[in-house]
């Protein structure tokens, strides 16, 4: 049966955020994000092609302030896969279903993302 | 074996190899993006970083083919939209690291 008026589900206003989804779409969402980023990266080598020169160019826009903004936000979101992902690994291996351990690993891939860019981005300075 | 065991497979082996290589990838970015144009050629083209981008690149977009075609399969209802999708998404994850392997060479002689 297709009856396009049934209300969708869940509805995204009543929707309550589970640190499980939150965690799952953002996983999808930086997924998306670091290929795009890789992306970018290809084109930063491939810049590198036409010489010092045209180098200073590309080099003034990663070291403005968007650049910069960029540069941690790829950080960020290859932090927050590299976590996730190790949690992922741990549920294959069989290990954090518990409701309790589950919350308590998707708010250390949270926390830990933003706590590792920080200690990343400082360390490289 | 099921198409879907081979490709939960080579999805695990591939972020097993990913989640060392994203790490090392990430802290050497926010050491070398600021940085002189011989610097940052000297890191890119030089031995171990230039292995290693490499393979990341490969590994990288092979683990994306594969998990974005999760999403066109979960989002996208049109099956010949979902094709279409699915073979441009490939020919992305195939000619963009090669080009940038190529490149890495190109500028390493």
């Amino acid at each position: 049966m297709n009856n396009k008026k049934n209300p969708l589900s869940p509805h995204i206003q009543i929707y309550s955020w589970h640190i499980s989804s939150l965690i799952s779409i953002s996983h999808r969402i930086t997924g998306v994000i670091n290929i795009i980023a890789l992306t970018f990266i290809s084109i930063w080598i491939s810049s590198m092609l036409f010489g010092a020169t045209s180098y200073e160019l590309t080099k003034s826009i990663l070291n403005s302030f968007i650049g910069k903004f960029i540069i941690i936000g790829i950080i960020w979101s290859f932090n927050f896969q590299i976590l996730s992902e190790i949690r992922h690994l741990f549920w294959d291996l069989g290990y954090g279903f518990e409701l309790k351990i589950s919350k308590i690993t998707g708010l250390m891939v949270i926390f830990g993302s933003f706590i590792l860019t920080v200690l990343i981005y400082l360390g490289g300075r | 074996m099921v198409s879907a065991t081979k490709k939960w497979i080579f999805l695990k082996a591939s972020s097993v190899i990913l989640v060392p290589l994203m790490m090392w990838f990430v802290i050497n970015l926010a050491a070398i993006y600021d940085k002189s144009f011989d610097e940052v050629l000297a890191f890119f083209t030089t031995q171990p970083s230039k292995f290693l981008i490499s393979l990341l690149m490969i590994v990288a977009f092979f683990y994306s083919a594969l998990s974005i075609s999760e999403i066109f399969e979960d989002y996208v209802e049109n099956q010949e939209i979902k094709n279409v999708a699915n073979k441009l998404l490939y020919l992305f994850v195939i000619i963009v690291p090669s080009l940038t392997i190529f490149v890495i060479f190109k500028l390493s002689l």
